[in-house]
C-alpha cells in the first residue's frame, strides 16, 4: 500500500498497517524534518523495523536532492539477516510500484572476515582473530610484494582478482545479505570482504553491528568517512548503554601479561633480525615518527588493523614522544609497563583507583609518563607494520596491554581501575584481574551524536524513557513511547508468586537454593508442558543458577517427566552448541514435536532470538534477573551514576533487571495475529515498585487477578487463554477501535486531519 | 512379452493334489508347450489354445501358491504352478489375450501380430498393493475380473488409471516409524540384588542403538575394539564405569582414572566426532538463529576486552577440560538425536549388526550432505517467510482439496429426479441443437450489449415469467426431495429397483465408465498398440450395449421408466463413443490409401 504522510508518499510493502506503525512513522518523519535525534519505544510485535525502513526509504525518495544514506545498526548478525530480509521485501514492493529506475538502491550487510571470507584456506581457522590473521598473511602489502618476486609465496586469489578489477569491482544495486555477498564473491572471484568494505562508502543502506559505530577500535577503520547527512538507527537499543561502556573497557589477567611477555620477546628477536639484515627500515620508521606521523599515511586496505581504542576526538594529533621513537626503547617501556602491572596483580585486597592516581603511580614506579602511555597503541601499530608481522592473532595480548595504556593515559574521568585478587563467588581460587572499566555510556556514543544529523534509538523496551537521554547524554527532538492496540488480548502476562504447595517462590539470595523453591519451579514447568502446545521458553537468572536447577531437576526425575512431553534444549556458554540447540529447537517446534528451551536472561539468546508464533507460546521468567550486585565493577558504576546523574542505586538495579525481564518475555510476540503467555515466577514481581518498571504494553494486560497466582491457578488461566486464542476473530478489530488500517482507512484519516 | 511368446518356469499338475512336474512353459499365440526339466520324463504337454475354454488363477495374498488353471473344452484342466505371482500374472495375461485372439480372431488385428505393449514388469511390492486394494474393494475386484481377466484391458492399463489409489495406499503404509525414547540414556538405572555391591545393567538392543546414536565415540570404539581387543561384556562394563565416574561430576578424578586405563579414557573424554559434526552442522544452520556468526563481529569481547558480567568464567584448568562433560551438553545432544529420529528400519538384536548398520547409514548421510546450494535457496525462502508480519497480510491459507463425491448413485438420482420434475412440463421442448457458429453467437451478444448500452436496460434480461417457472420447478424439486427423504427411505431410484437389476445396472455403469475412460484416453491414436486397444474396447462396449437392452426389457413395468432413463444415459455415452470411433475409422480408411497398414 502507499499513502500520504504529510508531504511525502510512503511505500509500505503490506496491504494493511497497524495504527502504531503509522504514528511511529509520523514521529520519525518529524525527526527527519527537524534534523535531530530521537528515542522511540514501540512494543515488540508491531513491526518496528519495516515501518522504520519504509519511512526512511520513502522519505529519501520524496527528497531526490539528498541521496539516501542509512546506517542501520543491529546487535547481532542474525538480526542483520532479518533486517536485510525485510529490506528485500521492501525493495520488491518498490520495484513493482515504481519500476526499476527509482527503486534501485544498494543495501549491504557488513561483517568480519570470518563471516564473509570465501577462501577455504583462511576459513579453516577456528576463531575470528585467526581468520583475520590468516587473511593478512595472504593479503598484506609486503606479502604481496614478496609474492611478485617469488611465486611460491601464497596469496589469496580472491583478493588478487578483486585488486585487479580495480574500480570496476562494484556491486550492482540490490540487497545483499552476508550469504549473497559470499555467493557474489565466489561467482566473480572477488573477495567479498574487501568488496563490502569498499561498498560501504557507496551503499545507500549499510546494516552492521553496533560496534562498527560505537567501538572506536572498529569504527576507526570502517565508519570513518560517513557523511553527516546519514541517518543512523540503533535497533533493539535497550542495552546500548552497556555496549557503550564495554567498548571502552579493558581487563588484564595473568594470562594476558604472560602472553604479552612472550610477544615482547618475539618482537625483540624480530628487531634484532631487522637490525642485522635491513637496518634501513627501522631507521625509516624512526624518521617518520620524528616527522610526527604515527600512522604511515594512507594504509592499504588489506593492511589495516584494529584502530586506536580511544575516541577520535581524544587522540592527540602530534608527534610521538621522543623516548619511544626508537623501536628498542619502546620495547623497554612496554617491558616496564608489563612488569608494573604484574606487580599490581600480586595484591591480596580489592583495590579501586581513579585513572589519575593509577597513572601517577605508573610514572613514579615505572617511569612512564601519561603522554607516553597515550601513544602506546599507535606506536605499537607502527612497529608491527614495520616488522611486517602478519600473525596478528598471536599478538593480541600485547595489543590489549597497549589498549589499556592508551585508555588510561587518555581519560581522567568516567573510568576506574579495579584490581580483584579473586572472584567473590570463588574466594579459594586465585584469579587476579585488573579491570579498566568505563562507567560513562555517553563517552562512546558522543562522536556518533556529534557526527550525524539524525540518530534514531529504538527498541521494544526503553522504559523509563526519560532515563536514556540522561545515560547517553543527548537531547532528543522526539522522545515517545507507543502503546500497542491489540485486536484481542493476545498476550497474557501472569505473576506467579506461589508454587503448587502454596509456598512462595523466589530467586532471592536466601531462597534460591531452597529445595522447595526448585521443586515448585519444576512442577510449574511440568504442568505447563502438558498444557501448552509447541514451544516453551524458560529464562533463568544466570548460567550457574540454571545449571544448579537443571541438575536438581535431573536428580529428582522432574526433567525426565518434562521430556515425556517435550524435547529439552539448553543454552550453554558454547555458542556453537547453543546455535545448534536453537536450530533443533525450531525444527522440533516446526514438526509438531514441541520443545522447551532453557535460556539465561542477559545471555546471547535472550538478546537477539525471537520466539514468535509456535516457537514460543509461553515464556517463563524464573526469578528477577538482577545483576550480580557484589561485582565491584557494578558497584563502581552505580556510584558513578549516583554522583553524576543522581540516579539511585536501587532504582538503577531494578530498572536494569526489569528491562532484561521485559526483553526476555517480549520475544514471544511478533504480530497482532500472534499470541503468547508470560509468567513472571517470583514473588517480588507482585510488589508495585518492581512491577511498575515493566513496559506499559505488558502492564496494561496484567490484570489485578493475575498478580498473585499459584501454580494451579496459572494452569487454569493458561487453559482458558489457549482456548480463547483458538477461536476465530476479526482481524481489523471490533468496536470503535481500529487495530488494523487499510489504505481506505488511511485516506479517510487524512481527510479527517484536514478538517 | 513384447513378442507373441512367453517363456516361464512352471510346474505342471494334472490335478490339485498332484505334486507336479517342473519344466519350462512356452506359450505362443496359438499353443502352449511344457517341456519338463527332466528329459526322461514321459510327461510332455502340447496344447493348442483353440481347445482352451477359460482360465482361473489363485489370488495373491490368499495362502495358495501361484496357480494358473486352464480348462479345456473336454471338461479337463491344466494346472501350472509358477515360481512367483508376477510370472503367473504375465502368463495369465498372455493366455487371456491368446484366447481372445483364437476366439474372435479380430479382423483388424490379424495383419499385425507384434502389438507393442508397455513394459509390464512390476515389483512385487506394487503387486502386493494391487492385490490388497482389490481385496478391500469389492467393486474394483468385480471390475478387474470383468475387464482384465476378460481380456479387454491389460493389467497395466487397468492400473495406470489408478496410480493415485496405489500411491495413497503406499504412502499410508510407512507413515509412522518408531523413534527413540525421550528418556535419556543416562537414566538407565542398574538393579542391585541388595546383598552385595554388585549392580546389574540390562541392555536391550534398543538401548544400545540409542547409546551408539548419541555417542559416536562409543560407537567407533565398539567397531574397532570388539571383539578383537575385548569382549562385549568388558566393553559395556567399562562404559558404565565411565558413566558412573561422570555422574560424580569430578573432572579431576575422571582424568586420573583415564590416565590409568586407556580403554576407559575413550568413554571419559569428550566426543571428538561430535565436535566435528557440530562444526559441519553449524554451516547449515538457519542464519536468523546463527549466534556463532556474532562472535565474528564482536570486537568488544576480544580476549580481555570488555568485562565479564554476572557469570565469572569458571576457573578450570585446561588439562581437565576434556574430561568435563556437562549435563546441558548431554541433554542438548540427546534431544537432537531424538529429533533426528531413528535411521535404522530393521529389527536388530545383535550388537555387532546394530553397530555396523548404524555406521553404514551414517556414511550414506555424509554422502548426500553436499546439497549446499539447495540449502541456501531453502533458507532464503524460509527467512523471508519468517520475517513476514502475518497480521498485515491476507493469509495464504492451507491448501484445500476439492470436495469430490464419487458415489454413482448420486448421479442417477439427480438425473432421474430432475427429469421427473422437468419432464412433465418441458420434456417436449428439448433443447434443439441448432448449429450456431461462434461468430454468429458473438455477433448477437454484441448486438445485445450495444442495444443495452444505447437504450439502457428496459426490461430484465430474463423474463420474469421464465424465471418464475424455473424457480417453481426448483422449489418443487427441493421440497419434494426434502420431504421425501423423511418419509420414505426407498426414495433413491436405484433402491426402488429389484436388487438384481440394481446390481447389474451398477456393475454395467462402472464397467462402462472404465471402458469409456480408457477409450477416450486412447485418442488420438498414435500407435498400433492404441489402435488395438481401441478396437478391443469398442468390441467390449458393443457387447454391453445389447445387455443393457436386455435389462430394460426384463424389468417389471412399473420400473421401466426409471430404468430406461438410466439406460438411456449409458447408451448415449456409448453412442458418442461409437460415433467417434466410426468417424475416426472413416478418416483413417480415407487416409490409408497411401498408408495401407493404418498407421497414423
Amino acid at each position: 500500500m502507499k499513502f500520504r504522510l504529510e508531504d511525502i508518499t510512503v511505500y509500505f510493502p503490506y496491504d494493511h498497517i497497524y495504527p502504531e506503525q503509522h504514528a511511529y512513522m509520523l514521529d520519525l518523519k518529524r525527526t527527519l524534518d527537524a534534523g535531530g535525534h530521537c528515542l522511540l519505544e514501540m512494543p515488540t510485535g508491531t513491526g518496528k523495523t519495516i515501518a522504520l525502513l519504509s519511512l526512511i526509504l520513502s522519505y529519501s525518495l520524496s527528497r531526490p536532492s539528498s541521496p539516501l544514506k542509512l546506517l542501520y545498526c543491529t546487535r547481532t548478525v542474525h538480526e542483520m539477516e532479518k533486517t536485510l530480509s525485510e529490506l528485500r521485501r521492501l525493495r520488491d514492493y518498490l520495484f513493482s510500484e515504481l519500476g526499476p529506475s527509482s527503486s534501485s538502491f544498494l543495501a549491504i550487510g557488513l561483517s568480519s572476515r570470518k563471516n564473509l571470507c570465501v577462501n577455504p584456506r583462511v576459513l579453516s581457522a577456528e576463531s575470528r582473530d585467526s581468520v583475520d590473521a590468516g587473511c593478512r598473511k595472504l593479503t598484506a602489502s609486503w606479502v604481496r610484494a614478496l609474492a611478485e618476486r617469488d611465486p611460491s609465496v601464497p596469496t589469496c586469489e580472491f583478493f588478487e582478482d578483486y585488486e585487479r578489477a580495480g574500480s570496476s569491482a562494484i556491486l550492482p544495486p540490490g540487497v545483499y545479505t552476508l550469504q549473497d555477498l559470499r555467493a557474489f564473491g565466489k561467482q566473480k572471484g572477488w573477495c567479498p570482504y574487501f568488496l563490502a568494505r569498499h561498498m560501504v562508502q557507496l551503499a545507500n543502506i549499510v546494516v552492521y553491528s553496533y560496534q562498527y559505530l560505537l567501538d572506536p577500535k572498529v569504527a576507526g577503520i570502517i565508519s570513518k568517512e560517513m557523511q553527516k547527512e546519514s541517518v543512523v538507527v540503533f535497533d533493539e537499543a535497550h542495552n546500548i548503554d552497556n555496549v557503550c561502556i564495554e567498548a571502552l573497557s579493558v581487563s588484564v589477567r595473568r594470562q594476558t601479561l604472560e602472553g604479552a611477555t612472550r610477544n615482547l620477546h618475539r618482537m625483540e628477536q624480530e628487531i634484532e633480525r631487522f637490525k642485522a639484515t635491513d637496518a634501513n627500515r627501522l631507521k625509516a620508521e624512526y624518521q617518520r615518527l620524528v616527522e610526527g606521523l604515527a600512522q604511515r599515511g594512507n594504509l592499504r586496505v588489506s593492511d589495516t588493523w584494529l584502530a586506536n581504542p580511544a575516541l577520535p576526538d581524544d587522540i592527540l594529533k602530534e608527534a610521538v614522544p621522543g623516548n619511544i621513537r626508537r623501536a628498542d626503547f619502546f620495547l623497554r617501556v612496554l617491558r616496564r609497563l608489563v612488569q608494573y602491572l604484574k606487580g599490581r596483580l600480586e595484591t591480596d585486597n580489592v583495590e579501586k583507583e581513579s585513572p589519575v592516581a593509577f597513572v601517577a603511580s605508573i610514572t613514579n614506579q615505572a617511569g612512564i609518563d601519561q603522554k607516553t602511555l597515550k601513544f602506546c597503541y599507535d606506536r605499537l601499530h607502527s612497529l608491527m607494520m614495520t616488522l611486517e608481522i602478519t600473525d596478528t592473532d598471536e599478538f593480541l595480548h600485547i595489543q590489549t596491554i597497549c589498549d589499556f595504556a592508551t585508555l588510561v593515559g587518555t581519560y581522567a574521568r568516567g573510568f576506574s581501575i579495579i584490581i580483584e585478587p579473586y572472584d567473590d563467588r570463588m574466594p579459594d581460587v586465585r584469579d587476579p584481574i585488573i579491570q579498566l572499566s568505563c562507567h560513562d555510556a555517553s563517552l562512546a556514543i558522543k562522536p556518533v551524536f556529534d557526527r550525524f544529523q539524525t540518530v534514531v534509538i529504538t527498541s521494544g523496551t526503553l522504559s523509563p524513557i526519560d532515563l536514556y537521554p540522561r545515560l547517553l547524554n543527548f537531547n532528543p527532538v522526539v522522545s515517545r513511547s507507543f502503546t500497542m492496540s491489540l485486536t484481542r488480548d493476545c498476550i497474557c502476562p501472569m505473576v506467579l508468586t506461589r508454587g503448587s504447595d502454596q509456598l512462595p517462590v523466589s530467586t532471592k539470595f536466601d531462597m534460591r537454593s531452597d529445595l522447595g523453591v526448585v521443586r515448585n519451579y519444576g512442577r510449574l514447568l511440568l504442568e505447563m508442558v502438558s498444557v501448552v502446545p509447541d514451544g516453551i521458553v524458560c529464562f533463568f537468572v544466570s548460567y550457574s543458577y540454571m545449571d544448579e536447577i537443571v541438575n536438581s531437576w535431573n536428580e529428582s526425575g522432574i526433567l525426565k517427566e518434562i521430556m515425556q512431553h517435550k524435547l529439552v534444549f539448553i543454552e550453554t556458554q558454547d555458542v556453537v552448541e547453543t546455535t545448534l540447540a536453537l536450530d533443533n529447537y525450531r525444527r522440533a517446534c516446526d514438526c509438531g514435536r514441541g520443545a522447551v528451551f532453557f535460556s539465561v536472561a542477559r545471555g546471547k539468546v535472550a538478546e537477539g532470538i525471537d520466539f514468535d508464533r509456535h516457537y514460543g507460546r509461553l515464556v517463563i521468567m524464573f526469578g528477577v534477573p538482577f545483576q550480580y550486585t557484589l561485582s565491584k565493577i557494578l558497584l563502581a558504576r552505580l556510584e558513578y551514576l549516583r554522583d553524576t546523574f543522581q540516579i539511585k542505586e536501587g532504582d538503577f538495579l531494578t530498572f536494569d533487571a526489569l528491562r532484561q525481564a521485559a526483553q526476555c518475555v517480549g520475544r514471544v510476540i511478533r504480530s497482532k495475529a500472534d499470541y503468547g503467555m508470560m509468567i513472571f515466577a517470583d514473588k517480588r514481581y507482585s510488589r508495585h515498585d518492581k512491577r511498575s518498571k515493566l513496559p506499559s504494553w505488558i502492564l496494561s494486560h496484567l490484570r489485578d487477578a493475575h498478580l498473585n497466582l499459584s501454580t494451579d491457578m496459572a494452569i487454569h488461566i493458561a487453559r482458558e487463554f489457549l482456548r480463547k486464542m483458538a477461536q476465530p476473530y476479526d482481524k481489523a478489530g471490533s468496536g470503535g477501535k481500529k487495530t488494523l488500517l487499510s489504505q481506505d482507512d488511511l485516506e479517510k484519516m487524512g481527510d479527517e486531519m484536514l478538517y | 512379452m513384447a513378442s507373441g511368446e512367453v517363456i516361464k518356469r512352471a510346474k505342471y499338475k494334472t490335478s490339485v493334489k498332484d505334486p507336479g512336474t517342473p519344466g519350462v512353459l512356452k506359450m505362443t499365440w496359438d499353443k502352449l508347450v511344457l517341456v519338463p526339466n527332466n528329459p526322461n520324463s514321459a510327461m510332455k504337454l502340447d496344447v493348442s489354445f483353440k481347445s482352451i475354454k477359460g482360465y482361473k488363477n489363485t489370488k495373491e495374498g490368499s495362502n495358495k501358491p501361484p496357480w494358473l488353471n486352464l480348462s479345456n473344452n473336454q471338461g479337463g484342466s491344466y494346472i501350472f504352478e509358477f515360481d512367483s505371482y508376477s510370472d503367473m500374472h504375465v502368463c495369465r495375461d498372455f493366455v487371456g489375450k491368446a484366447l481372445g485372439r483364437s476366439g474372435d480372431a479380430p479382423a483388424v488385428a490379424s495383419g499385425r501380430s507384434d502389438v507393442i505393449l508397455p513394459d509390464e514388469r512390476i515389483s512385487t511390492s506394487e503387486m502386493e498393493l494391487r492385490i490388497k486394494l482389490l481385496r478391500e474393494n469389492r467393486e474394483l475386484q468385480a471390475l478387474h475380473k470383468q475387464l482384465v481377466i476378460g481380456g479387454i484391458l491389460t493389467e497395466a492399463e487397468f492400473w495406470a488409471t489408478r496410480t493415485k489409489l496405489l500411491e495413497k495406499e503406499s504412502s499410508k503404509k510407512s507413515k509412522q516409524r518408531p523413534g527413540f525414547k525421550s528418556a535419556m540414556i543416562s537414566d538407565i538405572k542398574p538393579s542391585t540384588d541388595g546383598l552385595t555391591n554388585k549392580v546389574t545393567f540390562n541392555l536391550t538392543p534398543e538401548i544400545i542403538l540409542q547409546i551408539f546414536a548419541e555417542r559416536p565415540a562409543v560407537h567407533a570404539a565398539f567397531l574397532t575394539r570388539v571383539p578383537s581387543k575385548m569382549t562385549e561384556k568388558d566393553f559395556w562394563t567399562k562404559y558404565f564405569k565411565a558413566e558412573y565416574i561422570h555422574s560424580t561430576r569430578n573432572a579431576i578424578a575422571a582424568a586420573a582414572e583415564a590416565a590409568e586405563d586407556e580403554d576407559l579414557a575413550i568413554f571419559l573424554k569428550n566426543d571428538d566426532i561430535l565436535a566435528k559434526e557440530a562444526r559441519q552442522k553449524i554451516r547449515q544452520v538457519d542464519p536468523t538463529v546463527n549466534m556463532e556468526a556474532d562472535i565474528g563481529d564482536d570486537y568488544t569481547h576480544l580476549p580481555d576486552h570488555g568485562f565479564f558480567l554476572d557469570d565469572g568464567k569458571e576457573a578450570s584448568e585446561s588439562q581437565y577440560e576434556q574430561y568435563r562433560r556437562t549435563l546441558a551438553h548431554d541433554i542438548n545432544h540427546h534431544a537432537a538425536v531424538v529429533l533426528e529420529g531413528r535411521v535404522l528400519e530393521m529389527d536388530l538384536d545383535d550388537t555387532r549388526t546394530i553397530a555396523e548398520a548404524l555406521a553404514k547409514s551414517k556414511r550414506a548421510d555424509v554422502g548426500n550432505g553436499d546439497s549446499d546450494r539447495n540449502f541456501n535457496q531453502g533458507t532464503i525462502a524460509r527467512v523471508s517467510r519468517l520475517t513476514e508480519i502475518e497480521g498485515l497480510q491476507a493469509l495464504n491459507g492451507p491448501p484445500v482439496a476439492p470436495l469430490c463425491i464419487k458415489d454413482p448413485r448420486d448421479y442417477f438420482d439427480s438425473q432421474v429426479n430432475a427429469l421427473e420434475v422437468l419432464g412433465d412440463q418441458s420434456s417436449g421442448a428439448e433443447r434443439s441443437k441448432c448449429p450456431l457458429s461462434s461468430k454468429d453467437a458473438y455477433g448477437s451478444l454484441r448486438d445485445c450489449i450495444s442495444k443495452i448500452k444505447a437504450k439502457g436496460i428496459h426490461e430484465p434480461v430474463i423474463k420474469p415469467k421464465d424465471a418464475l417457472q424455473v424457480f417453481n420447478a426448483l422449489t418443487h424439486d427441493i421440497s419434494r426431495t426434502k420431504y421425501g427423504a423423511g418419509e420414505n427411505r426407498q426414495q433413491s431410484v436405484l433402491d426402488k429397483l429389484p436388487v438384481e437389476t440394481k446390481g447389474q445396472l451398477l456393475q454395467h455403469w462402472t464397467s462402462i465408465q472404465e471402458l469409456l475412460r480408457h477409450f477416450w484416453s486412447s485418442y488420438p491414436i498414435s500407435s498400433s498398440y492404441l489402435y488395438a486397444k481401441v478396437t478391443r474396447l469398442k468390441d467390449a462396449m458393443s457387447q454391453i450395449y445389447p445387455q443393457l437392452e436386455e435389462i430394460k426389457k426384463s424389468v417389471p413395468a412399473k420400473h421401466k421408466q426409471h430404468v430406461s432413463v438410466l439406460v438411456r444415459q449409458m447408451h448415449q455415452a456409448l453412442d458418442a463413443a461409437f460415433q467417434h470411433y466410426d468417424v475416426d475409422m472413416q478418416k483413417r480408411s480415407a487416409a490409408s490409401g497411401e498408408r495401407p497398414n493404418g498407421y497414423v
